[in-house]
């Protein structure tokens, strides 16, 4: 199971209600949180996909569960478009791809548990943003960490984490994962 | 507001009731403003007496079974929910006048105008539907 900020049970309703209960309960989240749809309704694939671009929310992917669809959206986060990036250190995609073969650096994923799943890089280690501050425990200190998410914003706060705890090498792939090219893997439903 | 969609109901049945209702929740639920002009018998579809018992289509008396076993909302239920969504309502005061109609025999909060209040809405609208 993924976890997310919010279920809502669509399961058994008709179009539009699908659509119409995920917009209700988008309202009640905050901006970058997740919510998992669960509906019965096979159009509401397609619907959730075209509702999500034209209201400029997130789409994150689909689990099929026998006639449960589960979707996952994230709520749209506009200071991740214009916020800078302050974190002095960076690297581009590129040059983390040549990165990955070392055995002394780990790649951090700090973006939501269903936007990982549905899409990161191979042995990237998942600790969303929220959790960070009390999960650093969980990387070793000695690696170089090179932290991604969606855009490079969310990763910019988590490097600077990352060096208050005392991380020495940190960078952050500022491009994130709309621009990476190289191969990603799915996580199981 | 994402963008502007402008539809007229004109027929009175309940597939018409649900061609109309649902394109208009789900446009308002994809933060469109969304007005329905009602005129003819499209009136019956926020009439208090009539818009929950509408007829099915002459012939078409067998899909009832289908709208219970997909769980199809009932017609009062997306009334209040696309109102709730704030799509506006309005009823074509010509066509009230026609069958001697006052804006009490219909639901709460309609709007009641002629054919000019709704192409001032309609002019720049950027879906515009007929049903």
């Amino acid at each position: 199971m993924i976890q997310t900020d919010k279920v809502l049970d669509a399961i058994g309703m008709a179009c539009p209600m699908p659509i119409v209960r995920t917009k209700k309960a988008m309202n009640e989240l905050q901006p970058g949180q997740v919510i998992e749809v669960q509906a019965t309704d096979k159009g509401s694939l397609a619907d959730l996909k075209a509702w999500a671009k034209s209201s400029g929310n997130q789409y994150l992917g689909t689990f099929e569960e026998g006639d449960v669809l589960k979707h996952y959206l994230r709520k749209a986060d506009q200071s991740e478009a214009k916020e800078e990036v302050s974190f002095p250190h960076t690297l581009t995609n590129a040059e983390l791809q040549e990165q990955l073969g070392r055995d002394d650096v780990v790649v951090l994923d700090v973006r939501e548990p269903a936007e990982y799943a549905f899409g990161h890089i191979e042995g990237a280690v998942s600790i969303p943003l929220g959790e960070l501050e009390n999960r650093t425990q969980e990387l070793d200190i000695d690696k170089e960490v090179f932290v991604i998410c969606r855009t490079g914003n969310r990763s910019d706060f988590a490097a600077k984490q990352l060096v208050e705890k005392g991380f020495g090498r940190v960078k952050n792939a500022v491009e994130g994962m709309t621009q990476w090219d190289g191969s990603t893997e799915q996580s199981k439903a | 507001m994402a963008g502007k969609t402008a539809i007229i109901a004109s027929n009175g049945t309940q597939f018409d009731a649900y061609k109309v209702y649902n394109i208009a929740t789900a446009a308002a639920a994809s933060d469109h403003e969304v007005a329905i002009f009602f005129t003819f018998e499209g009136l019956n579809l926020i009439n208090k007496e009539a818009y929950g018992q509408l007829a099915l289509p002459e012939g078409k008396e067998a899909v009832a079974e289908g709208f219970k076993k997909g769980n199809v909302p009932a017609i009062p239920e997306l009334v209040e929910m696309a109102q709730e969504l704030g799509v506006k309502f309005i009823g074509c005061q010509m066509t009230m006048d026609l069958f001697g109609l006052e804006k009490e025999a219909f639901v709460d909060g309609i709007d009641v105008g002629g054919a000019v209040t709704f192409l001032e809405f309609a002019k720049d609208a950027d879906v515009t539907l007929t049903f």
